[in-house]
C-alpha cells in the first residue's frame, strides 16, 4: 500500500443553515477544500460523498453526484456513501483505499448533512428496528451505558457534566462551532433531563453542515501548496454483536484502534490531539478508555483532572466536538479530520494545541443488537 | 384491568402488534405471556426475534421454535423524559433484561418508571399487552417487563 496524504481541507460553519441545500453546503465546503489545496478540478480522479439522511430528511439521493457538480466535478467515479455517524469518515476510509492501492493519486471527500430538527424532537431514525418501535432513543441507549460505566467505576454525574463544559469551552475559540456559549457543571446538570443521566447539554445537537478534503498520494503531495499531513491509519470495523457484553466497552472500538495504531507504528502515548465522537457526554469518556488514552474505568477520573482539556497532557476535542461544534450526522467524521489537519498544521488559532504532531480521530455509527454498527479510526502525523 | 382486556376484546380490528412474531395475542386466559424465540439445534444460539435460520450454521432446517422465560433480570435500565418518534408517551423507562437460562439478553420496555424499582439486578417478568398508540389511532400491543417482589441474584 501506498502513504496517503491529506493538501486540502475545508467545512462550512456548523449550524442552522434552513435556507441552503445539501449540495449547496457540500459545495462549499469542497470548493474551500480544492482553493486550500491548490488542485484543479480536473486533476480530482474520483469523489466520495457521506450523507447519511438526505434519502429521508430532504428525498434526496446522489447527493455527491449533486455536491462535486458545484465544484465542476464531472465525468469521473462518483461514490455516494452512507454509514450512520461514521459516514463521513467512512468516505475517507474509501478515499484512502482508492489512492493507497494505487488507483488514483488525487481524490476528493466530503460530507454534507441537514438534521436540524424542531425544537425539542428526535431525530426519527431507525423506524423499522424493534427497538426503536419499543422506544428506543439514542440518548437513552447511551442513557443505560453511562449507568452502567457509573455503576461499574463510580463515575459521577459530575464528571460526565465535565465533559460538556470543557467541549463547549472549546466550542468558543472554534468560529465554525455552532454553539459559542460556555456552560457550568451546575447548568450542565441542571439542563432538562433528556434519559437519566443524560441532560439536554449532555447531549448534541443536530446540526446543518459540511466538509471536505483533498487526499492524495506522497508523489503529488510534493507538489502541494502547503504542508502535506500524512494519513498514517484508516481502520473501519463494525460491530460484533454480542449482545451479553459488558456495555462499558466496546471490543469493535479497541480492536479498531490497536489495528490503527499498529499500522501508524505508534501508540496511545504518542497522540498529541484527538476528536472523538462526543454524541454524548458518557460517549467521550468510554471513547478515552476505546483508544487507550486511559485505562477501562479511568475515563471520569481523566476529565475530572483535565488531562482532556486544551492544556491538558492529551486534548480532546479542541474544536468543542460534537457537542459544541454540532453533528450534522454525515458531516461530522470529515470536520473531525479537517480539525487535526489544522492543528498538525498549526492554524488551529485560538484552540491551537501546542505543536501537535500525530492526531487521532474516532467515530462510531448506528446501533444494532446493543453494539455499534460502524467505527473508524483515523491517524494523522506531520 | 378486566375492563382494558374488554376493550381490547371488542375492538379486536383496533390493535395492531408492534412487530409480527414476536409473541401470541391476545394471551389465553390463565397463561402468560411469553416471547417467541428460536433457537439453533446444532450450536445451541437463542435469537429474538424468531428467525428461520441461525446466522452462525446457516443451517437452513436447524431452529426450533422456543418461547423464553417470562422471568428475567434487568441489566441496564433508563428513564426517558421525552416521547419517542414511535408514539410512546414521556415519561417511559427501557433498558436490556438478562435471561440466564435461556442464554440471551432482550431490549425491554419497563411498566414502571420508578428508578428504584428498575434497577440493574431487579426480578422482572414480562407482561404482553398495549404500549402506545399508532397514528391511525389503533393501540400498538408490544411487551413491557414488570418488576416482580424476589430479587434474582446473578
Amino acid at each position: 500500500m501506498r502513504d496517503v496524504y491529506i493538501i486540502g481541507v475545508g467545512m462550512t460553519v456548523f449550524g442552522k443553515h434552513p435556507d441552503r441545500t445539501l449540495r449547496d453546503l457540500g459545495g462549499e465546503a469542497s470548493m474551500r477544500a480544492i482553493k486550500d489545496a491548490g488542485v484543479k478540478a480536473k486533476e480530482i480522479e474520483a469523489g466520495y460523498c457521506g450523507n447519511a439522511l438526505g434519502s429521508v430528511l430532504q428525498g434526496e439521493t446522489g447527493v455527491g453526484q449533486n455536491v462535486f457538480w458545484e465544484v465542476g466535478i464531472n465525468s469521473i467515479p462518483i461514490v455516494n456513501v452512507e454509514n450512520a455517524c461514521a459516514t463521513g469518515s467512512t468516505a475517507l476510509h474509501e478515499a484512502w483505499i482508492s489512492v493507497a492501492s494505487g488507483l488514483y493519486d488525487t481524490v476528493i471527500v466530503a460530507g454534507t448533512e441537514k438534521v436540524v430538527m424542531p425544537k425539542g424532537s428526535f431525530l426519527d431514525v431507525g423506524a423499522g428496528e424493534l427497538e426503536v418501535k419499543l422506544g428506543e432513543v439514542f440518548p437513552g441507549y447511551f442513557a443505560l451505558l453511562a449507568r452502567k460505566h457509573m455503576a461499574s467505576y463510580g463515575t459521577t454525574r459530575e464528571q460526565l457534566a465535565k465533559v460538556s463544559v470543557k467541549n463547549h469551552m472549546n466550542g468558543t475559540l472554534n468560529p465554525y462551532a455552532q454553539f459559542q456559549k460556555t456552560f457550568t457543571v451546575q447548568e450542565v446538570l441542571d439542563s432538562p433531563m433528556i434519559a437519566d443521566p443524560l441532560t439536554l447539554y449532555s447531549c448534541c445537537p443536530n446540526s446543518d453542515g459540511a466538509a471536505a478534503l483533498i487526499v492524495c498520494s506522497r508523489e503529488r503531495a510534493r507538489k502541494a501548496r502547503g504542508k502535506p499531513i500524512k494519513l498514517a491509519a484508516s481502520v473501519l470495523t463494525t460491530g460484533i454483536y454480542d449482545i451479553q457484553r459488558d456495555f462499558t466497552t466496546w471490543q469493535m472500538e479497541k480492536q479498531a484502534a490497536e489495528k490503527a495504531y499498529t499500522m501508524a507504528s505508534v501508540g496511545p502515548e504518542d497522540i498529541d490531539v484527538v476528536e472523538v465522537h462526543d454524541a454524548f457526554t458518557i460517549s467521550e469518556i468510554l471513547h478515552y478508555e476505546g483508544l487507550g488514552l486511559c485505562k477501562p474505568g479511568e475515563g471520569g477520573r481523566l476529565i475530572e483532572d483535565g488531562v482532556t482539556e486544551l492544556g491538558g497532557r492529551i486534548p480532546v476535542n479542541p474544536s468543542g466536538g460534537l457537542l459544541s461544534r454540532g453533528h450534522p450526522v454525515g458531516a461530522s467524521g470529515v470536520a473531525q479530520i479537517v480539525e487535526i489537519v489544522w492543528q498538525l498544521r498549526g492554524e488551529a488559532g485560538r484552540r491551537q494545541v501546542r505543536s501537535p504532531r500525530i492526531g487521532l480521530a474516532q467515530i462510531m455509527g448506528g446501533n444494532k443488537d446493543g453494539d455499534t454498527r460502524a467505527c473508524t479510526v483515523h491517524i494523522l502525523s506531520k | 384491568m378486566d375492563k382494558s382486556q374488554k376493550n381490547v376484546r371488542a375492538e379486536t380490528e383496533d390493535f395492531v402488534a408492534v412487530q409480527p412474531g414476536l409473541f401470541d395475542y391476545p394471551v389465553k386466559k390463565g397463561e402468560k405471556g411469553r416471547l417467541l424465540a428460536s433457537r439453533c439445534r446444532k450450536c445451541g444460539a437463542t435469537f429474538f426475534p424468531r428467525r428461520t435460520v441461525c446466522r452462525h450454521c446457516l443451517d437452513e432446517d436447524g431452529m426450533e421454535g422456543i418461547k423464553l422465560s417470562s422471568r428475567g433480570v434487568i441489566y441496564t435500565s433508563t428513564v426517558v423524559h421525552v416521547d419517542s418518534p414511535s408514539g410512546i408517551k414521556a415519561p417511559y423507562a427501557f433498558g436490556y433484561v438478562d435471561m440466564p437460562a435461556d442464554n440471551i439478553r432482550v431490549f425491554a420496555l419497563f411498566s414502571s418508571v420508578d428508578r428504584d424499582l428498575i434497577k440493574p439486578g431487579q426480578g422482572v417478568e414480562v407482561v404482553i399487552g398495549p404500549i402506545g398508540t399508532n397514528q391511525e389511532n389503533k393501540q400498538v400491543i408490544g411487551y413491557t417487563y414488570k418488576p416482580v417482589r424476589r430479587r434474582i441474584s446473578r
